[in-house]
């Protein structure tokens, strides 16, 4: 219906920044793990040196106590090694714990700031991919892959570091099966984000199309759709293993050149070493076992490094879309509006997106505490005046003022107590039915809310258990269409802004408690300018003034009577809805 | 299907267990070697071991890779296999699913899980491949001697056995993690979707707090978990070492005393270092098993939801009036019947059961609706409510051939349905009709509804958000299109009422009265109910 802009994502620097703000907020924590694991890794590399010293030391003439010495060294070692490796880890998931929840918080702030029509013309799905997929990726990324990243990286240095202490010559021969390792990691990082990419998306489908039918269960039963949607799972699931496929095939060489990148160098300490030692040169065989030892340490952390430099960097581009919303500004500067003037719409020009115009130089003056009822066909462009007077999105031309102000520069805190609008679509949070409508009001007590309970003829809330407390929304009591409708409305009693939109608010209702919620609500709403956007026309006769839109454009106005006597739209209108119902 | 699986799978193994072979041999092989050199003095040897060594180096990293791929293939297989049969459950328990499958559990049903247990498949292969290393790395330690063989065994085993009751402790964790994890993530779902009421109304103070404090609860069951991973993680790195230096003490001490040699030392240390690595496949295997186990529990307890009626009625060739005891409503055959009632609940509550999603006391003619075949009640009957619009084409959409279909959507009023999308019954209509408004995505649910010409087309409220104009005019053309079908619609306009044959009236629940409109019409109370006239 509406083009989508995407919400914005971080750049590289942006993404490194934040980071390195996670570090800084807790960098004791995060330098302390660092040191634990390097000293973990240094405990860990001492034993094939050990082995040498042992091999040499023999060689030499050492008694039984020299080896028993060594023997209670290398244990010691171990345990060191232990404790340094446990504490390191603790305090790396301490920091990213914390790294983790830091970076959940900031979002959920961030999105709560965010603009409306901008979220609205992204899609809300970009925005809930990002609240749960991505937060939980980036989350993943501090608390397990980095550390693991980190570790399995000092090791790789701390391997290599032992080598040259041991015997330079030979720990340079290590070096020879780098370009390997160097080219095919490259090729590998290169390719494999696009397939792990395409992998996760293959997944993301599978599991929205086995919602939408649990979603659609009655749907698929009534219209016996099972079948087809039998063939769309599988059909969705076949793509996922093609994908993963696709992940396999790559493995299938990447794999091969680790091991080769990882058993060659071993080969080649042993031929260059032994050949050095039988030539006289600068080495020991114990010294050769040692660096081949220390080769082959290498296997699980090259193999685990490369692993997660790919979950790396899908944190990273987690991360990227994660900051992407911060970036998002919001550009409402008016902090208040003193005015007298009430709501003015002047000559006002919009489109969605890119879309051609909606309204085309609509004027419209409710007048300060009047009832203003809007009436048109679908299309009309009935939703969209709602909008542009709740402030949500900007006119391409001419002004909205809510008492002189622009709406849309209206800063929330001012703009609420001006105007809110309430849509067809009523929000039911999985919070306490006090918590869900002292949203509106937080300073309400009991008595308000009960008492705006029963304006809106929400006799069903005196009726439960728990009272106030009760848990809706979720996985407890769940509300009927009429009861969430009349839980926005009262909201909306609470709230008691100068001017309330009701745009469809009560079509929802059953139709027996519907007109005693509306004339509850009038008598609420009394002395606040009301604009009703209405399909049915119940609520026009007793408006102080009726507005008829047609294509992005007010076809008439005035009074009731005034209307029918001129025998226009809304005559027109009238008679197809009351003459044949007397 | 299944059985090339257990093909692949039994290659798998073969492969690992060659490949493991050569890798646990390498170490013992590289040490003869050096031995060799040494007591020849010269390079000799060197010239007949490089060859076959490097070659069976090169060769056991392909026949790995062969392992792998097999693996692979086959958990992708138990995984993909265990989505179709999710897809095949959703078929057999039809509406059982409605109400206790949220859509966040079906993405985790759909996603975690089947990963979850088919990653045990794969983790068993690389646990045998640990054991025939063990096998083999114990029975040549074992011939350099016993006291080698018997502590790499030994050690391999017990590191396996100190770590389960750590791990058991880990689980529980683990699970109440998990929970958080997903307490956390719906509460931001939540604020994301009412966003439009927190930024229209205020309260983002509130729910942040709400949120901060999951997420702090969330932080600190973490602590908890690092509590216990951490001795984990260390232990897993730190077991096999130990291992390894218990080795290095016995040989060294066997070396002292002459009875192996200084390669054979270094042997024992190569393998006791591969099996203590691939010892870590054991463990890995646990904890596979551990939260496969817990997937595998949510996944058996969702194929074993059924449906939420009785199913087994089998009688066909019903014909006649649809009866509803509870409320005394009889819909008859062949005209329009309007349902009026003060309260939603009771007239959708009846419908439901007229349509039998409800096993009821309802009648369909002489037969009660729960002795009728099921399917026969599906094709005759048709209830239309807040229906789902999948991801799918508008033709798909509407279920019938485009002539029907464009009919359809001539008597819903929904032409511009159509031209929003562009005049093309291809065109896709996005999951939720997302991509329409409010007044379309009914006036579309009400087309498909009717494209499928059910005998019976029990309608709850189906022009509710559709201006006069449009309702009156989709009112006389539904009337027209369902001549001599039978059709109920739930509504209290006048403009369906005028249009319907009889009208029931349904005050707290039960039928007060049935007539024409007109004849209704003399009831203050239905007249307050449904005519627009009245000031109120």
């Amino acid at each position: 219906m509406r083009d989508h802009e995407r919400l914005p994502t971080a750049d590289r620097r942006t993404v490194l920044r934040s980071l390195g703000r996670l570090i800084a907020a807790d960098r004791r924590t995060f330098g302390a793990a660092l040191v634990l694991y390097l000293a973990a890794a240094a405990a860990g590399a001492a034993l094939p040196v050990m082995l040498g010293r042992i091999i040499d030391g023999i060689g030499e003439g050492w008694t039984l106590s020299d080896v028993d010495r060594l023997g209670f060294l290398i244990i010691a070692f171990v345990v060191v090694q232990l404790v340094l490796t446990r504490y390191g880890r603790l305090l790396a998931y301490r920091f990213g714990e914390r790294a983790a929840a830091d970076l959940r918080e900031r979002f959920t702030s961030h999105v709560l700031r965010l603009p409306l029509g901008q979220i609205e013309r992204a899609g809300s799905g970009d925005l809930t991919t990002r609240t749960t997929g991505d937060v939980a990726a980036a989350a993943n990324l501090l608390r397990e892959t980095g550390p693991q990243t980190a570790v399995a990286l000092l090791q790789i240095i701390v391997v290599y570091a032992t080598a040259f202490a041991v015997n330079p010559g030979l720990g340079a021969l290590l070096f020879v099966s780098t370009p390997v390792l160097f080219f095919a990691g490259r090729r590998y990082l290169r390719v494999a984000t696009p397939v792990f990419l395409a992998e996760r998306a293959a997944m993301g489908d599978t599991a929205e199309t086995l919602t939408a039918t649990t979603a659609g269960a009655a749907t698929v039963d009534a219209y016996r759709m099972g079948p087809e949607r039998g063939e769309e799972g599988r059909r969705t699931a076949a793509v996922h293993f093609k994908r993963l496929m696709g992940i396999l095939r790559m493995q299938s060489w990447f794999f091969p050149s680790l091991d080769f990148a990882i058993l060659f160098p071993v080969g080649v300490v042993i031929t260059v070493g032994s050949l050095w030692f039988l030539e006289g040169g600068p080495v020991t065989i114990g010294q050769v076992a040692t660096v081949s030892m220390l080769a082959l340490r290498l296997d699980p952390y090259v193999f685990g490094g490369m692993m997660s430099l790919n979950a790396f960097q899908e944190g990273g581009a987690a991360l990227a879309r994660i900051e992407g919303v911060s970036m998002v500004g919001d550009d409402r500067s008016r902090a208040d509006a003193p005015g007298p003037e009430g709501v003015i719409m002047d000559e006002v020009v919009f489109g969605y997106g890119d879309g051609p115009d909606v309204l085309h130089g609509l004027s419209l003056e409710p007048g300060r505490g009047k009832r203003l009822v809007v009436v048109g066909p679908s299309g009309a462009g009935k939703s969209t005046i709602a909008r542009l007077i709740a402030g949500i999105d900007r006119p391409r031309a001419g002004a909205v003022t809510v008492d002189g102000a622009p709406s849309a520069d209206l800063e929330l805190a001012a703009l609420r107590k001006k105007v809110v609008l309430v849509t067809q679509e009523h929000y039911v949070f999985t919070a306490s039915l006090r918590d869900n409508l002292r949203l509106a009001d937080s300073a309400a007590d009991d008595e308000d809310l009960a008492r705006a309970l029963r304006m809106v003829g929400a006799d069903w809330a005196e009726g439960l258990a728990e009272g106030l407390d009760t848990m809706i929304g979720g996985e407890h009591r769940e509300l009927s269409i009429t009861e969430a409708q009349q839980l926005a409305l009262a909201r909306v009693i609470l709230a008691d802004p100068e001017v309330v939109i009701l745009d469809e608010a009560t079509a929802g209702i059953d139709p027996g408690s519907a007109g005693n919620v509306e004339a509850s609500l009038a008598a609420a709403l009394h002395g606040r300018t009301v604009i009703a956007i209405a399909h049915q026309l119940q609520a026009a006769e007793a408006a102080d003034r009726i507005a008829v839109v047609q294509e992005g454009r007010i076809a008439e106005a005035g009074t009731h009577d005034q209307l029918l006597a001129a025998g226009g739209a809304y005559a027109d209108l009238w008679r197809a809805w009351k003459g044949v119902a007397a | 299907m299944a059985r090339t699986q257990t093909a692949r799978i039994a290659l798998g193994f073969a492969s690992l267990s060659i490949s493991g072979t050569a890798w646990i041999l390498l170490p013992w092989v590289i040490s003869r070697v050096i031995d060799e050199i040494v007591a020849a003095g010269s390079a000799e040897p060197l010239r007949a071991w490089a060859v076959p060594l490097i070659a069976t180096a090169l060769a056991s990293s392909w026949v790995f890779a062969v392992g792998y791929r097999c693996l692979f293939a086959a958990q992708t297989l138990t995984r993909v296999g265990t989505v179709r049969r999710l897809t095949d459950q959703l078929n057999t328990a039809g509406t059982g699913v409605r109400g206790r499958v949220s859509p966040g559990e079906m993405v985790n049903l759909s996603t975690e899980d089947p990963f979850k247990t088919g990653l045990f498949v794969f983790q068993l292969g690389f646990g045998w491949m640990g054991l025939v290393m063990l096998a083999v790395g114990t029975v040549v330690m074992w011939g350099l001697h016993p006291a080698l063989g018997a502590t790499a065994a030994g050690g391999s085993i017990l590191i396996g056995f100190v770590a389960g009751p750590a791990l058991s402790r880990l689980q529980h964790h683990q699970i109440a993690y998990r929970d958080r994890v997903a307490d956390v993530t719906d509460m931001a779902s939540d604020v994301v979707g009412g966003l439009r009421v927190l930024r229209g109304l205020g309260g983002e103070r509130r729910f942040s707090e709400r949120y901060r404090a999951a997420s702090a609860d969330l932080r600190d069951t973490g602590y908890r978990v690092a509590g216990a991973d951490s001795w984990i993680q260390g232990l897993r790195i730190s077991l096999p070492l130990a291992l390894i230096a218990a080795v290095t003490w016995i040989g060294a001490r066997l070396v002292l005393a002459g009875t192996i040699t200084v390669g054979d030392l270094s042997a024992a240390f190569g393998m006791t270092a591969l099996l203590a690595v691939h010892s870590g496949s054991l463990l890995a295997l646990a904890q596979a098993y551990i939260t496969a186990r817990v997937s595998a529990r949510r996944l058996t307890a969702f194929f074993a939801t059924r449906s939420d009626i009785d199913l087994t009625g089998d009688r066909t060739g019903a014909t006649g009036v649809l009866h509803d005891p509870e409320t005394g409503l009889t819909i008859e055959t062949g005209r329009l019947t309007a349902v009026v009632s003060a309260e939603g609940g009771p007239a959708t509550a009846a419908l439901e059961r007229l349509a039998r999603y409800e096993d009821s006391p309802a009648t369909w003619g002489t037969a009660p609706l729960g002795e009728i075949d099921v399917d026969e009640v599906r094709e005759g009957i048709l209830l239309l409510g807040e229906d789902h619009l999948f991801a799918q084409t508008l033709g798909e959409t509407l279920r019938a051939e485009p002539e029907r279909a464009l009919r359809a959507l001539d008597t819903a009023c929904a032409a511009d349905v159509l031209s929003s999308l562009g005049s093309d019954l291809d065109a896709e209509v996005a999951a939720g009709g997302r991509n329409l408004s409010g007044g379309q995505r009914q006036r579309l649910r009400l087309a498909r509804a009717l494209a499928a010409e059910p005998e019976y087309l029990l309608a709850f409220e189906p022009t509710a958000a559709v201006d006069a104009h449009t309702e009156s005019l989709i009112a006389r053309r539904v009337a027209a299109a369902r001549e001599g079908r039978t059709t109920a619609v739930v509504t209290s306009s006048p403009l369906w009422l005028a249009r319907a044959d009889r009208v029931a009236w349904l005050v707290d629940g039960k039928v007060r009265a049935t007539g024409t409109h007109a004849e209704l019409a003399g009831e203050p109370g239905f007249r307050r109910l449904t005519s627009r006239q009245e000031p109120r």
